[in-house]
């Protein structure tokens, strides 16, 4: 039997998140002969196997339940577990989103072997999945294996890799049915999708950062000024979200927003791993901080070294 | 030498300092521009229990003694000198309640004084340095006391719901009664528009036949100008504390000023005119930390602490002021500007050199103790 | 309600580094800190006892000195401390974690609801939680923003990114905190004081019911076999003028060049 990679469709209410895709093109990329097959869990009306279908994998185990609209994670869980157990697939893949991180662990646990959480990239070695992960905020790597139990089980970070369609291919559907778990369960009562209040910055063309370094009213207030003259957004670091004038919405890097704006002018920010970690995508980068030393500028292709009120006072001057 | 602190005084120092970074340093130059603390601060000061930090177990407190107290201060004016003041203002006053005040009324005050601030009413509108010519009267009426006066300059004033007020009980005596808010008969009067220290409300009260009992009289009758150089001699090492952490933030500020400003390729911090700065700042900051450490331990061991506590306001009030006016000038034209916190810095240090008595007061009192040995 | 909140000791910072000569990671000092996360859990935890009554066990695993961070929890507020603390426990990856602390939860007997961070900001794995349901047989609600209590039912909100679910589920169960939460209050000075009169009950692994193959490494799947520094990417960084004034100049101009202005 030809052993298989997994990946574990994750469905959102109206969408299969573009990281199941993703992680398609990816396992197709390293899996040395493996079978590619995505395990798709789903309503029997959304038909989600045509949009992955797409992407190329070998094959689609499709398990169709109305209980799988909105399920709870021990429903999912578990249902997975006696797959993988029939299977025994060799690796098993989730996103890592909150949902894949929430039912791959259930998962794991239930199987009893390993689990490494949030990959940036993954191959083989022979038969062992190589995992690279990151640790303490990004500022390590490392590279976890699990050379004993199968499945090999991982959650990739979304983003993480491209998403490529592949023309004429027809995968093999699998329909698999699945008694539900009779175990004790959440009751989900309601689902909605988030609108994201932070247009403002992800979608920005240009963005002025503001870190410690301005965070006094009049900064906040000059910087705003020249924005609005700029036509720029206003985004922060995560210190000042706990000012009042901001929120997370406004925040970026790892756990904010990420952005990817044609300019971003950094003011008094210096650069902590999971904000560079949020605006890596940015074209030109421009950044005011008085630490010569700050981690900012090594991410900046113009730097101001000094006083970012200066600077913006200056810049304020100028703009009228 | 410096204390070793328990592990129970290093957790407490150690969430002051978060604290103070986290909350207070950040509105360090909007509550001087606003000249008030921002809704919620002081709130939230309350509720991490810094009122009642020094206060025994027994009324609720946390049992914390005069030499992390004063530290805690230190730390929270490192941030934001006002904060610092409005706590000093509560803990000299609390003090003497604990030190003076009878059973009942310290069951009556103090399960509340974590969550309610103190002040403590010395100075009146006809001003002069002679606690005698003070016209806040106290007359027996059957068991009770009537008390009609007026104070001013009250640290927290507004602020504070309980008062400890200095009053006349006969023609050369002075006694120190306690009283609050809700009486009938009391007031509150204007608040001042300081230069400094502009979070820190400083304001007025009235009594118009404010009538209590025995209860509130702190300590006996005629005992008023001792309790009241108690208070002081406790406000000045706060105030010590307080001014250490001006200088402790101006400091800061110059030093890493100094290491980023350049002139031509030069960080200014090479220069000997800018180091010499420095230097004096840091010297002024760590006598005057030695000066009221001192004393608070001196406080904590139970020895006569009144000279000591003195001269660390006294000495550390003017070294403040000029430490915060050369971290000024290190800062050049910068340091001018209100945008940032030199200026407010050298106006909060200036404060103390005026409350709580006169540096030109003081030297005369440390110069009678010498005079007297 | 009876509410375990399993805490975790990590580094001061993440700026950790490598030794240059064996490229092993650099420690630091050995002083840590309550991972962020699990204040807001405890938070949660403090909350809960205040609007339904009941009361806050915390529970940790690591060397004796992780004592501390527990001191700092009961400093929060919480009643009571235990402390899983032994040599066969060293070495232990998430699946053998998640398996000590759900007997610990167990042992502790009559748990309701035990609470976990979202995840631990040096790892950031975020499994454990999930790992201890399994193990405890408790449903799960991971990613919590909102948990109200209503006799044995537990309503949770779960903020998945792209989805917020609202959840019910009958206690026991587990649930991990996002920081949005809630805001984690400070230790408070007669905290800390009745902090240090508490017992912080140390567990070794022969106090507990434990399978020997489920611990340390031998019970952990994964193997770490490299860890390194990610390569820094890094840009042009050419310096503007020195003085504000010119420097602002020099960006306009260079906005214009892009085409920005």
């Amino acid at each position: 039997m030809t052993e298989a990679i997994w990946i574990v469709a994750e469905r959102e209410p109206a969408r299969i998140n573009p990281v199941t895709f993703q992680l398609i093109t990816k396992a197709k990329a390293i899996a040395q002969g493996k079978k590619v097959v995505v395990v798709l869990l789903e309503a029997p009306d959304q038909q989600f196997e045509q949009a992955i279908s797409e992407y190329g994998p070998d094959e689609i185990l499709l398990g169709q339940n109305a209980a799988y609209a909105q399920a709870s994670d021990e429903v999912m869980a578990a249902a997975l577990t006696t797959l993988a157990k029939e299977y025994q697939p060799n690796a098993v893949l989730f996103g890592a989103t909150p949902l894949g991180r929430s039912i791959a662990p259930r998962v794991q646990a239930a199987l009893q072997t390993g689990l490494t959480a949030d990959c940036l990239d993954f191959f083989y070695e022979e038969d062992l999945l190589v995992q690279v992960k990151p640790s303490y905020g990004d500022n390590v790597m490392c590279e976890i294996t699990c050379p004993d139990r199968r499945p090999q089980m991982a959650s990739v970070r979304p983003n993480t890799f491209a998403a490529e369609k592949v023309a004429g291919t027809t995968p093999a559907i699998t329909p698999v049915e699945v008694a539900q778990t009779t175990g004790p369960q959440g009751r989900v009562v309601d689902e909605t999708v988030r609108v994201s209040h932070a247009t403002g910055i992800a979608s920005a063309n240009k963005v002025l950062a503001l870190g410690r370094g301005a965070a006094t009213p009049a900064d906040i207030a000059s910087a705003r000024e020249i924005a609005s003259r700029l036509g720029a957004s206003v985004g922060v670091s995560r210190p000042l979200t706990d000012l009042p004038d901001f929120t997370v919405e406004q925040q970026i890097g790892q756990s904010g927003t990420t952005i990817a704006p044609d300019f971003l002018l950094n003011l008094g920010v210096s650069g902590a791993t999971q904000f560079i970690v949020g605006m890596t995508q940015a074209k030109l980068v421009v950044s005011v901080n008085r630490d010569a030393q700050a981690p900012i500028f090594a991410q900046s292709d113009y730097t101001f070294t000094g006083d970012a009120a200066a600077f913006i006072t200056a810049l304020k001057q100028r703009m009228n | 030498m410096a204390k070793q602190w328990t592990p129970q005084e290093q957790m407490l120092l150690r969430m002051t300092s978060e604290f103070t970074a986290n909350e207070i340093a950040p509105l360090d130059l909007q509550i001087d521009h606003a000249g008030r603390y921002p809704d919620g601060l002081f709130e939230q000061v309350v509720a991490t229990g810094f009122l009642s930090l020094m206060l025994p177990n027994e009324f609720g407190g946390a049992g914390f003694g005069p030499e992390v107290t004063a530290e805690v201060v230190r730390r929270v004016a490192e941030g934001n000198a006002s904060m610092a003041a409005t706590l000093e203002g509560h803990y000299k006053t609390v003090y003497q309640m604990l030190k003076y005040g009878t059973p009942a009324l310290q069951a009556k005050y103090f399960p509340t004084a974590g969550q309610r601030i103190f002040g403590f009413g010395m100075t009146e509108p006809t001003g002069g340095s002679n606690p005698m010519s003070i016209r806040t009267t106290a007359v027996r009426q059957g068991s009770d006391w009537v008390l009609n006066g007026n104070k001013i300059m009250i640290t927290n004033g507004g602020l504070a719901e309980v008062y400890c007020v200095l009053a006349k009980t006969g023609p050369q005596e002075l006694s120190v009664f306690v009283v609050d808010q809700d009486m009938p008969g009391f007031a509150f009067g204007k608040r001042e528009n300081f230069i400094g220290l502009r979070g820190t409300p400083v304001g007025e009260i009235f009594m118009n036949d404010v009538r209590v009992s025995d209860d509130y009289l702190l300590g006996q009758v005629g005992q008023g100008g001792e309790i009241g150089d108690s208070a002081h001699d406790d406000a000045c090492i706060l105030m010590g504390a307080v001014l250490t952490g001006i200088m402790d933030h101006a400091l800061g500020l110059a030093t890493s000023y100094a290491k980023e400003r350049k002139a031509g390729s030069t960080p200014i911090g090479e220069l000997g005119s800018i180091q010499r700065k420095l230097a004096d700042i840091a010297m002024g900051r760590e006598t005057t930390r030695l000066l009221y450490q001192n004393a608070a331990a001196r406080h904590a061991a139970g020895q006569p602490y009144s000279e000591e506590a003195t001269m660390a306001k006294a000495y550390g009030s003017r070294t403040a002021v000029a430490a915060c006016d050369d971290a000024l000038q290190v800062f050049g034209g910068y340091g001018y500007s209100r945008d940032y916190p030199l200026a407010h810095l050298i106006a909060d240090a200036r404060a103390l050199e005026i409350a709580e008595g006169t540096v030109e007061k003081m030297r005369a009192a440390i110069a009678a103790e010498e005079l007297a040995k | 309600m009876k509410i375990v909140v399993c805490i975790k000791q990590v580094p001061e910072s993440n700026n950790v580094k490598f030794d240059p000569v064996t490229h092993n990671l650099m420690r630091g000092g050995m002083s840590g800190r309550i991972n962020p996360f699990d204040k807001n859990a405890i938070e949660a935890a403090l909350r809960l006892r205040d609007a339904v009554g009941g009361e806050v066990a915390l529970l940790s695993m690591g060397p004796d000195s992780t004592a501390e961070i527990l001191r700092d929890g009961l400093a929060m507020g919480a009643d009571s401390a235990y402390l899983l603390s032994s040599r066969a426990f060293a070495g232990a990856d998430t699946l053998s974690t998640g398996y000590v602390l759900a007997q610990a939860v167990r042992q502790i007997g009559n748990v309701d609801l035990t609470l976990l961070g979202r995840q631990a900001v040096d790892a950031d794995t975020g499994q454990v939680g999930p790992i201890m349901a399994v193990n405890l047989n408790q449903p799960q609600a991971t990613y919590a923003t909102q948990l109200t209590a209503n006799g044995n039912q537990l309503t949770v909100v779960r903020d998945l990114d792209s989805l917020t679910q609202t959840v019910e589920l009958t206690l026991p169960a587990v649930v991990t905190v996002r920081a949005e939460a809630n805001t984690p209050r400070y230790e408070t000075p007669l905290h800390i004081q009745q902090s240090f009169e508490k017992q912080v009950t140390i567990w070794r692994d022969t106090d507990l019911a434990l399978d020997p193959a489920k611990l340390g490494q031998t019970g952990s799947p994964t193997v770490v076999r490299k860890v390194y520094a990610p390569e820094a990417k890094t840009r042009a960084q050419q310096p503007l003028a020195s003085e504000p004034a010119a420097a602002v100049d020099q960006l306009l101009v260079i906005m214009q060049q892009h085409g920005l202005i």
